[in-house]
């Protein structure tokens, strides 16, 4: 095909879409993982012969960016040995950009016996066999210790299963009927995109096809080429230090972020940040560089499908040995942290250029694995639930709440199905207000859930935030989020308070109270500038105290009959102040 | 009761326009009309179009009827003033969602605000646990508290919706018989009475949803009642549902929730209909309008459904006809991206200003634009002459808004347009067959609405579909299907335990109080015991996974071992179909019983035409790109179309409200009830 149909190529760019998605559905639909089918901590993409994104549906955001590296890698071991029916596996941060948990797995698609194109999946698996349950560990110091390590062999060879890596499996994971089900679930969705990709080469032609998406990724890295042009050109830089790596209490664990736009290329820095932490908070280079091109593409095209075309014109600095691409065999397994301060940096750094376009900073991350594994307490379960806080505040809005921002967005796990499942109830699941950034736009609010245990033996493991360097920090005048906080028993005698990391707390007895409040987002603008009337609203739905709109915002409210009114006088006079 | 009616009519409310459908039983004459449909004067504007039918509403048999009042409201969120009542701890689980935003890499998202603001949602002390169990009892002395704070905040409904009221409904009934006692005219919507399945997030937001229009809907329904009634009409009026059936005006003003989707259910009822009666049993049922294009699927003669569906981003819990809409139809716009990426809606030019064609101030061009531009559409006969279109004007905006920009022709442009809107159109039905390992070469395509004829073959070619329909009257379609509408209740209950030996009794016994309670519903509407049909099925799963599979029950499988037996084997077949692997010995657990009761109408007699002579032929030049080019093709007039006359493409049928194209390579035939069949000929069969 010499000269581009433009009307083939829209079809077939929407094709592989379409095919993207049925992948998807297949994987969340057959997966026995709450991980897979409730947190939707998976990506799927279908790549060229070469490994250039073609199409992709994101759980988590990173996965899908990534997924090209681990096609590139697997070239590498391959060379042209694939063949038709093959199944590749792969999990070494060092090749996936993550950590040894989410599992890549995918499947070449030929047609005629050429090479087209390849079909993946990258899944956290329920457990992979490292020195914690479900791949869980926050004190790791090599990765050797985080679980059992593929780089690429075939689960399948043409066809033929290599029984052998399936028992290797099945022999070095905790829950191996879960993970067998959530394997046959990814094979199940690489195979959906190899028969769409053969189907489209049947109709279209494997030179049309190539040709068609080839033109689509120019054309996108052109438009991308094009927004960063509209952006004034300068350097701009901001970093974040984490609190802790889980092991070393004397370190320095900072990552520093610089953006230089020249023209209609953008360039990224990552020099000045720590060295490779001891304790697993490392995030492998390709996860730094993903997530980078991610955001940056989120921020300039929220709604574009994502294609090779998005990172082409993207440039980074990145020399080997920091916190943010650690040589192998360092340990990686609490990425997550690495990649949500690289987010808010992004908004920092972008704020001052693409201002309409950048939240406040937003809280970090709360997770939390409830598990007991004892069964002299009863049957062995393990209970994560995600408790999504407050983001940061926007241009035009206040921020908002339970939504998770960094990475991908995940669903919360419904009380009723929750009650029916683990031996706990949640007596309180409400707004935490108090820890929201006042702003003109305020920021999102946290998210207070309280499970009372019904049964004994379960211990505790919890994400934490930065309290030292908070990243919901509120931007043009507006005012930082608290982080958020684990509290066992709140309000009795023996209460406890968590904010700073811990490997895991526990046994509890039946009777136990555990709190978890996430963080609140940052305000956007001065707070006495917020429209008096939101204020009024405010107060009225319990979001903010009397005391405090006068205080922070500069608002006087008057009761009369029961209901709240501005007093636009004394308002103007405390404003004017 | 007998329900053989010797005439019944259709009243389908649309955004424009109600269409009306007499049916005479006995010589099974149909007569149409329309009336504009105004939102304040629609029980008038009904009993106007009845009139105009001429027909004695006190001899009427049935009025059925499709209405919009209630999706209107909820879109246009112009509802009334709710107040919701929680289980305390619990007040906030409106406003914060499941989280999970489809966006992911938009970073200014945000979600549907709630329709309950938070101070006017209140907390009782109360609490279940998930076997139902009572953990904590009702304060009635709270509740009343706080429904006297609601009243004093002058709400027009309440919602109550306490969490596990599925397990155990003896709270939520308490506190609804409490609130009657004390305000007996405040409307009041429960949860457990909406929708008995569990999460309190999906749950909680249908009762609010319904809380929100039920005042509005049931004044509506109440006046249209007293109209009808002072004209003398004199059996109950029909109510068609989201799930393809009808209620009684009462039970739709209490439940309006369920008659969002009461219009386009419509036309997949009637496609049901006349699929049955052809012998088609996979069909996929396609309504081509001016802004959306909806497509449900009939597998093996069943309509396939869903029970859950979201609008504007709120989900709502309940059995419904499963139809998906994109926005693609007549007139979608043709666009350039910032790749210069050549697309086609979902964005449309609407009824006004309409397509440029139109001459109603159009700028953009639409589909419409397209097909008049290819010759497809006769200027000078739209809408039987009706509206005159400017061809000038929809040749300009192709041109200057696609054609140069891509460097295209004028016609390759167009063509370009109406192939995009065909491969969306065919993507929306692979889709909804291949996902569930339906394989849409094994369907027929109904194709229906005021473009069903435009998008017949071209969409079919697109999916490989052997055979294609387009009905007789395609645009008043759904307003028919609605005359083939039987009387439905839908009731759920979810109950999580293994689906095993030792719970298959209290599997069953679940069973039987929904087929109980759904029954007495049915014949309240005027049926005998016995002319209740049920159809009961249960939502499945491999223990260890999330999703389920429903499958249905076998009338005569109800001993404990043929249940287990017979529904095991469905459930790992459609695994195996869905997703190529199932393990036939694996532990099973189940999620929900369901159960359907169905009351039988006697549906409209579909008769064959009288035999009619030579069919007239005239020619005009048309654009296929098939043909590279304009070429001579045949145009017939669809009334004057002899039964059994097959005609060899390229060809165009026209009538009054719609055309129907046979590309080159096609041929049409007119079967002996008025179809259009299309189908490719010889060896492209």
């Amino acid at each position: 095909m010499t000269k581009i149909d433009v009307v083939l190529t829209e079809i077939i760019r929407n094709r592989l879409i379409a095919a993207t998605e049925e992948m998807a559905k297949t994987l969340i639909r057959t997966a026995f993982n709450p991980l897979l089918y409730e947190v939707q901590d998976f990506g799927v993409s279908i790549m060229s012969a070469t490994g250039d994104l073609w199409a992709e549906t994101p759980g988590c955001t990173i996965f899908s960016r990534a997924l090209p590296d681990v096609i590139r890698n697997g070239i590498r071991r391959w060379g042209d040995a694939f063949k038709e029916g093959d199944v590749m596996i792969a999990n070494d941060p060092y090749e996936t950009g993550t950590h040894i948990s989410d599992t890549s797995v995918y499947m070449p698609a030929f047609y005629d016996g050429e090479l087209v194109a390849f079909c993946g999946s990258t899944a956290h698996w329920a457990d992979i066999g490292g020195k914690n349950p479900g791949g869980w560990c926050p004190d790791t110091t090599d990765v050797y210790q985080e679980g059992i390590c593929f780089r690429h062999q075939k689960l399948m060879a043409a066809g033929v299963k290599n029984q052998a890596i399936w028992d290797l499996i099945a022999d070095n994971v905790r829950v191996p009927k879960t993970v067998k089900g959530d394997l046959e679930a990814q094979i199940a969705c690489c195979l959906q995109g190899v028969e769409r990709v053969k189907s489209l080469c049947a109709k279209y032609g494997v030179a049309t096809v190539r040709a068609s998406i080839a033109h689509v990724i120019k054309e996108t890295d052109r438009a991308m080429r094009d927004a960063i042009a509209k952006i004034p050109d300068g350097e701009f830089g901001a970093s974040i230090r984490l609190d802790s790596d889980g092991v070393n209490p004397n370190g320095e664990f900072l990552i520093c972020l610089k953006a230089i736009v020249e023209g209609e290329r953008v360039r990224f820095s990552l020099r000045g940040s720590s060295e490779t932490a001891i304790g697993p908070v490392n995030l492998p280079a390709i996860g730094t560089i993903g997530t980078l091109a991610s955001v940056l593409k989120g921020l300039l095209m929220p709604h574009d499908p994502t294609n090779e075309g998005h990172a082409m014109c993207l440039e980074f600095d990145l020399p080997p040995g920091l916190i943010v691409s650690p040589v192998r065999p360092a340990p990686v397994d609490s990425y997550g942290y690495c990649i949500e301060c690289l987010t808010e940096l992004m908004f920092r750094a972008f704020a001052g250029l693409i201002p309409d376009r950048c939240p406040a900073g937003g809280f970090q991350m709360f997770a939390l694995s409830l598990a007991r594994s004892d069964a002299r307490y009863g049957d062995p379960f393990v209970m994560m639930d995600v408790v999504d806080g407050g983001n940061g505040g926007q241009p035009a809005a206040d921020g908002a709440t339970m939504m998770f921002i960094g990475n991908g967005d995940v669903p919360n796990i419904p009380v009723e199905v929750l009650e029916t499942r683990y031996p706990v109830r949640v007596t309180e699941m409400e707004f935490a207000p108090e820890v929201a950034g006042a702003g003109k736009f305020r920021g999102g609010c946290g998210l207070r859930k309280d499970y009372l245990l019904l049964e004994s033996g379960a211990y505790l493991m919890f994400t934490s935030e930065n309290t030292k360097d908070p990243t919901a920090v509120g931007y043009n005048g507006g005012h930082t989020g608290a982080p958020g906080k684990m509290i066992v028993n709140p309000g009795s005698p023996n209460e406890r308070v968590f904010k700073e990391r811990t490997s895991g707390i526990g046994p509890f007895p039946a009777g136990t109270v555990l709190r978890a409040q996430s963080g609140g987002g940052g305000g956007w603008g001065a707070p006495k500038d917020r429209d008096p009337a939101l204020v009024l609203a405010d107060v009225r739905n319990g979001f903010l105290t009397v005391d405090d709109a006068r205080r922070l915002y500069g608002v006087a409210l008057t009761n009369a009959q029961g209901k709240w009114q501005i007093d636009a006088s004394v308002t103007q006079k405390l404003r004017a102040a | 009761m007998t329900k053989t009616s010797r005439s019944r009519v259709a009243v389908d409310v649309g955004g424009t326009f109600m269409d009306f459908v007499l049916l005479d039983e006995t010589t099974g004459e149909v007569r149409i009309e329309k009336e504009a449909s105004i939102p304040e004067e629609l029980a008038n504007q009904c009993l106007l179009g009845l009139s105009r039918l001429g027909i004695d509403l006190a001899t009427l048999d049935q009025i059925f009827h499709g209405m919009t009042v209630g999706v209107n409201a909820l879109v246009q969120e112009k509802g009334t003033r709710v107040g919701l009542i929680t289980t305390k701890g619990f007040r906030d689980v409106l406003e914060l969602g499941r989280g999970n935003r489809k966006e992911v890499y938009n970073y200014l998202y945000k979600g549907p605000p709630p329709l309950v603001e938070r101070y006017l949602r209140r907390e009782v002390s109360e609490r279940l646990n998930a076997k139902g169990e009572v953990i904590t009892p009702l304060d009635l002395a709270a509740l009343d508290r706080e429904v006297d704070y609601l009243v004093d905040e002058g709400v027009g409904a309440i919602a109550l919706a306490f969490l596990h009221a599925y397990a155990n409904p003896g709270h939520e009934i308490a506190a609804r018989d409490r609130i009657a006692a004390r305000y007996p005219k405040l409307a009041v919507s429960v949860s457990h009475e909406l929708a008995s399945e569990w999460r309190e997030y999906e749950r909680t937001t249908t009762t609010v949803l319904n809380a929100f229009i039920q005042p509005l809907v049931k004044n509506y329904l109440e006046d249209l009642t007293n109209v009808l009634g002072n004209a003398g009409y004199r059996k109950p009026l029909a109510i068609m549902q989201s799930n393809g059936g009808a209620c009684d005006a009462h039970t739709a003003g209490e439940k309006p929730i369920r008659t969002l989707m009461s219009g386009p259910a419509g036309g997949v009822i009637g496609a049901k209909f006349l699929s049955d009666k052809l012998g088609y049993g996979n069909v996929i049922c396609a309504d081509v309008g001016g802004t959306t294009y909806d497509v449900a699927i009939i597998e093996g003669g069943k309509i396939l459904e869903r029970t859950e569906t979201q609008i504007a981003g709120r989900p709502i819990l309940g059995s419904l006809i499963d139809i998906t809409s994109i926005g693609a139809g007549g007139g979608s716009i043709a666009w350039l991206d910032h790749r210069r990426g050549f697309r086609v809606g979902p964005q449309s030019a609407g009824a006004s200003p309409g397509p440029a064609c139109f001459g109603r101030g159009g700028t953009e061009p639409t589909v419409t634009d397209a097909h008049l531009v290819l010759g497809r559409l006769d200027p000078d006969n739209f809408l039987g002459g009706r509206m005159a279109l400017d061809v000038a004007a929809a040749r300009r905006v192709i041109e200057e808004k696609i054609a140069k920009p891509l460097g295209l022709s004028l016609h390759d442009a167009a063509e370009g347009i109406l192939a995009i809107a065909e491969t969306n159109m065919a993507n929306a039905i692979r889709t909804k067959t291949v996902e569930r390992g339906l394989d849409p070469r094994e369907f027929m395509l109904l194709s229906y609405g005021g473009g069903g004829g435009l998008f017949a073959a071209g969409v079919a070619e697109e999916l490989e579909i052997p055979r294609t329909m387009v009905p007789v009257a395609p645009a008043n379609f759904s307003a028919w299907g609605i005359l083939a509408t039987d009387y439905i209740e839908d009731d759920a209950r979810t109950k999580v335990m293994p689906f095993d030996r030792d719970h298959i009794g209290d599997i069953l016994n679940t069973l039987g109080g929904l087929e109980d309670n759904t029954s007495k519903a049915v014949q309240s509407y005027g049926f005998k015991a016995s002319e209740v049909a049920h159809y009961r099925r249960l939502d499945l799963r491999f223990k260890g996974q999330e999703y389920t599979i429903t499958v249905e029950l076998d009338a005569n499988t109800r001993s404990d071992t043929t249940v287990l037996r017979s529904a095991r084997r469905q459930f790992v077949d459609a695994h195996r179909q869905l997703y190529g692997h199932g393990d036939a010995d694996a532990e099973l657990e189940i999620v929900s019983v369901r159960c359907r009761a169905v009351g039988r109408v006697n549906p409209p007699t579909i008769a064959p035409l009288p035999v009619k002579g030579k069919t007239p032929i005239k020619t005009r030049d048309v654009h296929f790109r098939e043909a590279g080019g304009f070429v001579a093709t045949k145009i017939i007039d669809r009334d004057s179309m002899a039964p059994g006359v097959t005609i060899e493409g390229p060809a165009i049928v026209e009538e009054w409200t719609t055309t129907t194209l046979a590309p080159p390579g096609w041929q049409v035939t007119r079967d002996e009830y008025g179809n259009l069949m299309l189908e490719p000929r010889g060896e492209r069969k």
